[in-house]
């Protein structure tokens, strides 16, 4: 049992090292400029001249992919990294700051909550300028809220454990408290939540550039090529087919990496996981 | 009593409840000197455990009067920073229930050496103090479980974790609340024993919290007897035993079970209101 998880988190990491790996590399490794329009050449399936066939525009597939993965890759991280900072540092104030602060916090939690993200969007887009700057910024905005109330759900759990009670007994500050104590404990789920989030946060970035508010027109963001692509997908299913792959392999991989994470930092379930 | 580590005198205790304050503790006198081994002995409730957590000011939402003097300093008045330097390089606690009292996520090795560590000793000092005092409380391998977490130790193992975590300071007194409580016969008796030896070598004081008379007479030199709150009688443990002068102290030693008793007797029931 626990041979094959670790065969499958070996391949998820992999994977998900190859994406990364290919956004950084990806634009020196495309066999064609991605984005060469060619109309002679448009539609054309798969061949050894063009491994993932060409668009309604006759543009290389695979290159626009590979050029793809440094977008969709590096605004995807960054919306995850500021909803679960900003998602924890309010909850966590939350959970510990006292009854009055916790009413405020959750409060403003909930107005978030309650924003539809490409509402937001539509609106940062007229304020900033179309692009997939304010999609990134207003994916952020709308899903730290949920970030925040499940740390402040997960610490209030914690909080009172024997065992913060116990530290705090041998004289241990409280910042060491919560940083050393109450978080590592607290958060074990939060890794799980956030790299679960990878997949749904692709493809809402997809979803805002399909209606416009995202990646713009020529960028080879995955989820505008697959809307791109989409009205010629029974002459054409290629350029909607890789990209689409491109999108799930990233989205498992991440998702399997999750689960390792979680039991690598659980020490009770980890036993010969190392 | 010139050389009194812990003097406590008139301690009380109350803490918020749904119809106003709940007093728990109807004012406490403990004395204890350096090195002395004493018993907090009473039922379940009887608010031995508060006592314990009021000298060392750990309720926030408690209110507490009286005073309680460690080598002449009250500590119910010390600020909170002065007030953490006591806790745990002075006055050490140990937990009743071992797997609670130690964070899953820590190595026993982090958590053993985290009393040294946030005092300013350095890191390999730290774990060298610590697997010593491993070793010396009988974990075989001690250098190579120092790395292990809790939940890969057994009971007896983890217990002996949270003593080693509550001394390694050198803390001039002890706390032990039910220490052993959570354990099975055999381990019991093998843990009091090394928490004799070891506070007996390091010169600590012990405040031993039980509810179990079994034990008192093997490890402590004096006991106070507390119920609802008060300390209905204090004295020489010998005294105790042989004569017992508050009818609940006589009816606690009545309700332990002996070998050899009839025992057909019922149980004893303890009777309310019998001050």
């Amino acid at each position: 049992m626990t041979r094959r998880i670790m065969a499958v988190d070996r391949i998820a990491l992999a994977v998900a090292a190859l994406m990364v790996a290919l956004a950084v590399v990806g634009p020196l490794l495309a066999p064609h400029d991605p984005y060469a329009v060619d109309l002679a050449d448009a539609l054309q399936g798969p061949s050894a001249a063009h491994w993932f066939g060409t668009d309604v525009n006759g543009r290389d597939v695979l290159s626009r992919i590979l050029y793809g993965a440094q977008v969709t890759l590096p605004a995807t991280v960054i919306v995850i990294a500021a909803a679960t900072l900003i998602g924890t540092l309010v909850g966590t104030v939350a959970a510990l700051g006292g009854k009055a602060l916790d009413e405020v916090l959750m409060r403003i939690t909930d107005i978030g909550l309650s924003l539809p993200s490409i509402i937001l969007a539509l609106g940062l887009a007229a304020a900033l300028g179309s692009g997939l700057r304010s999609a990134v910024v207003a994916l952020a905005l709308t899903w730290w809220p949920g970030y925040a109330r499940l740390v402040r759900t997960l610490v209030r759990e914690v909080k009172d454990a024997e065992y913060v009670d116990a530290a705090r007994t041998l004289g241990v500050s409280r910042a060491r408290l919560v940083f050393r104590h109450i978080l590592p404990n607290a958060l074990n789920s939060l890794y799980v939540q956030t790299t679960l989030d990878v997949s749904a946060v692709m493809l809402v970035i997809s979803g805002l550039s399909f209606v416009g508010v995202g990646a713009q027109v020529p960028s080879a963001e995955w989820g505008a090529m697959i809307a791109a692509a989409a009205n010629n997908l029974t002459n054409g299913w290629w350029a909607v087919a890789f990209p689409g792959l491109a999108i799930m392999l990233t989205a498992v991989a991440f998702n399997l990496v999750g689960d390792w994470l979680r039991v690598r930092n659980d020490p009770t379930i980890r036993e010969g996981v190392r | 009593m010139t050389s009194a580590l812990l003097s406590v005198r008139d301690l009380r205790a109350s803490y918020p409840g749904p119809a106003g304050p709940v007093q728990v503790v109807h004012g406490v006198d403990l004395d204890l000197a350096r090195g002395e081994k004493l018993a907090l002995v009473g039922e379940s409730g009887s608010g031995k455990s508060v006592t314990a957590r009021a000298i060392l000011r750990l309720d926030t939402d408690a209110t507490l009067s009286g005073r309680v003097e460690l080598d002449g300093a009250d500590l119910l008045t010390l600020p909170p920073r002065r007030m953490r330097a006591v806790r745990g390089a002075r006055i050490g606690l140990v937990f009743q229930d071992p797997l609670a009292a130690l964070n899953p996520v820590m190595t026993i090795g982090w958590q053993i050496t985290q009393p040294l560590v946030i005092r300013g000793v350095p890191k390999k000092a730290a774990r060298r103090r610590g697997v010593e005092l491993l070793a010396r409380l009988g974990v075989r391998d001690a250098e190579r479980r120092f790395d292990d977490y809790p939940h890969q130790f057994s009971g007896g193992m983890r217990q002996r974790v949270v003593i080693a975590i509550a001394v390694i300071a050198d803390p001039d007194l002890l706390i032990a609340d039910e220490p052993t409580t959570s354990l099975d016969v055999r381990v019991q008796a093998r843990v009091l024993e090394l928490l004799h030896e070891l506070t007996d070598e390091r010169d600590m004081a012990v405040l031993l919290i039980t509810h179990d008379l079994g034990i008192v007479a093997g490890f402590a030199d004096r006991a106070v007897v507390m119920r609802h709150g008060r300390a209905v009688e204090t004295g020489p443990v010998d005294d105790i035993y042989r004569s017992p002068r508050h009818e609940y102290t006589r009816a606690l030693l009545a309700a332990v079970p002996r070998i050899g008793g009839d025992h057909t007797r019922p149980l004893v029931t303890i009777k309310e209101g019998g001050q």
